[in-house]
């Protein structure tokens, strides 16, 4: 099996986890997703999948979602492959996917073509080159629907424009302990950002995990987005790794991190909560140097944790009991 | 000053908004203000966007209902409830209705990004970039009159892209 995109480090990786670019974009011969016949919709799965045939350089997997198990689909979300809205119907869907899983194509979700890179720490150039690279050759081939005012059109039109999504995902342990997330959360929203949290939503984030994606798509372009979304990270970064440095002055830190390793060593019943909590201590150490563990290792840990990708592992459906035990296992052989 | 929305009446509300760092100003009549929803003051802008779109559209006064779009069959009335456009062409056709709603959720309504290979490529601000890089290399080579065209043509190119 080839290396997934999140077993490799990137910069900034004390706070930014991985970076992502999505862009929307409709074959203007078609209606939107939402006013297509299933017919209609395995039309376009099959002019797109045959535009991505010959990109140079991108080895595509072909899904159609009625084939994979709920198992499978749901772990496709937890591994934020496809939205969660995707996952929950699937019929006339399908999904093009790169062995590393660093380039996914959504296929009728809101709109005919959700094209997402994803890449580990703080990459958004990068990522935007190889976004805008296969954009590129899949606008070669397929007539897409655009207009001199209005830019892509998309089915949802908070989205036209650039269509285009940037995101970062941030690990904010020290904004989280120090109460400034809420503020943040305010700010970001006025200079055209939005915070929230990557696994679960807002300040209840877990493991203090958030996305950091730029909203308005119209009047402005992906470059001076992208650049926007940068500096806002930067001095969001900034003004984390000064909370981290306030929380170490307490010796308690430093016990609450050595705890919660001690709790993820030894448990043999742990729930995803639970985890992400203790896991996003152990992280904080680990970065600090505190703790001895690679960043990368907590990060696939954290992928390879969640329910429904811990049931694929052993390609079977398990109750809740039974979840929570293997967890805790996997968990103990990853720390030992 | 006239209202930027219905260009007749005197503009008696001024706004200044910061989005993605650059200064955006609306200036309407109260009118105009209120049937946009100005009126509650910056509301709702942290919304979940695509309620809010159909919330937005609702409140203009000039929805015809009965209004569809010949090429999917929508009706504009089912756009506002559920905030989905039917297809490319439904943009054309409620283009009129849409306009205010855009220029209030992303602050302006030109559209300033890449575009598709058949049609160049380059987005407006790398028009503009490389058209100023090639005008100052024409003043440094003391090519006035290429300058003064290059100068025009930047002038033309912004203009347009900063009415719609």
């Amino acid at each position: 099996m080839c290396a997934k995109w999140y077993l490799g480090t990137g910069a900034q990786n004390d706070v930014v986890i991985n970076t992502s670019i999505h862009l929307a974009r409709n074959i203007r011969s078609f209606p939107f997703p939402g006013r297509l016949s299933l017919p209609d919709k395995l039309k376009v799965n099959g002019v797109i999948k045959n535009a991505t045939d010959f990109i140079d350089g991108y080895n595509f997997n072909y899904f159609e979602m009625k084939t994979l198990s709920q198992s499978e689909v749901v772990s496709l979300a937890e591994r934020h492959l496809v939205s969660p809205e995707f996952a929950s119907s699937r019929d006339g869907r399908a999904l093009l996917l790169t062995e590393d899983e660093a380039v996914s194509i959504m296929l009728n979700e809101e709109d005919h073509i959700r094209l997402q890179v994803m890449y580990a720490g703080f990459a958004l150039d990068d990522a935007y080159r190889t976004a805008s690279q296969i954009e590129r050759e899949l606008s070669g081939k397929l007539d897409f629907a655009f207009d001199d005012k209005l830019g892509y059109l998309t089915q949802d039109p908070t989205a036209l424009g650039t269509g285009m999504k940037a995101s970062v995902v941030l690990h904010l342990p020290g904004l989280v302990s120090t109460s400034q997330i809420a503020k943040l959360i305010t700010t970001v929203s006025k200079l055209g950002l939005s915070l929230r949290g990557s696994y679960g939503e807002g300040a209840a984030a877990k493991g203090d995990m958030f996305r950091l994606s730029n909203t308005i798509t119209l009047g402005i372009s992906e470059k001076a987005a992208i650049e926007n979304l940068k500096s806002i990270a930067l001095q969001i970064a900034a003004q984390e790794r000064a909370a981290r440095e306030e929380l170490f002055k307490a010796p308690v830190t430093e016990d609450r991190i050595y705890r919660a390793y001690g709790v993820l060593k030894y448990a043999r019943l742990i729930d995803t909560n639970e985890f992400m909590e203790l896991i996003s201590l152990v992280r904080l150490g680990a970065v600090k140097g505190v703790i001895n563990m690679d960043c990368a290792q907590i990060e696939a840990l954290m992928i390879h944790m969640q329910p429904a990708t811990i049931s694929l592992s052993v390609d079977r459906p398990l109750d809740r009991i039974e979840r929570d035990k293997l967890r805790a296992a996997m968990v103990r052989k990853a720390l030992s | 000053m006239i209202c930027q929305n219905c260009n007749k009446n005197e503009a008696n509300m001024h706004m200044k908004r910061i989005i993605n760092g650059r200064a955006a100003e609306v200036h309407l009549c109260s009118d105009c203000a209120r049937s946009l929803g100005y009126g509650e003051a910056f509301s709702g802008f942290g919304l979940g966007l695509g309620e809010l779109f159909g919330e937005l559209l609702g409140k203009s006064d000039d929805v015809v209902s009965g209004a569809y779009c010949p090429a999917c069959g929508k009706y504009f009335d089912e756009i506002v409830s559920d905030g989905k456009m039917g297809c490319a062409e439904c943009y054309g056709v409620f283009y009129d209705k849409l306009l205010p709603s855009l220029r209030r959720i992303h602050g302006k309504a030109t559209y300033m990004g890449t575009k598709p290979s058949s049609q160049g490529g380059a987005s407006l601000e790398d028009r503009v970039e490389d058209l100023k890089n090639r005008l100052s290399d024409a003043i440094a080579e003391q090519n006035f009159e290429l300058a003064a065209q290059l100068r025009d043509e930047i002038i033309a190119i912004t203009a347009t892209g900063g009415e719609d």
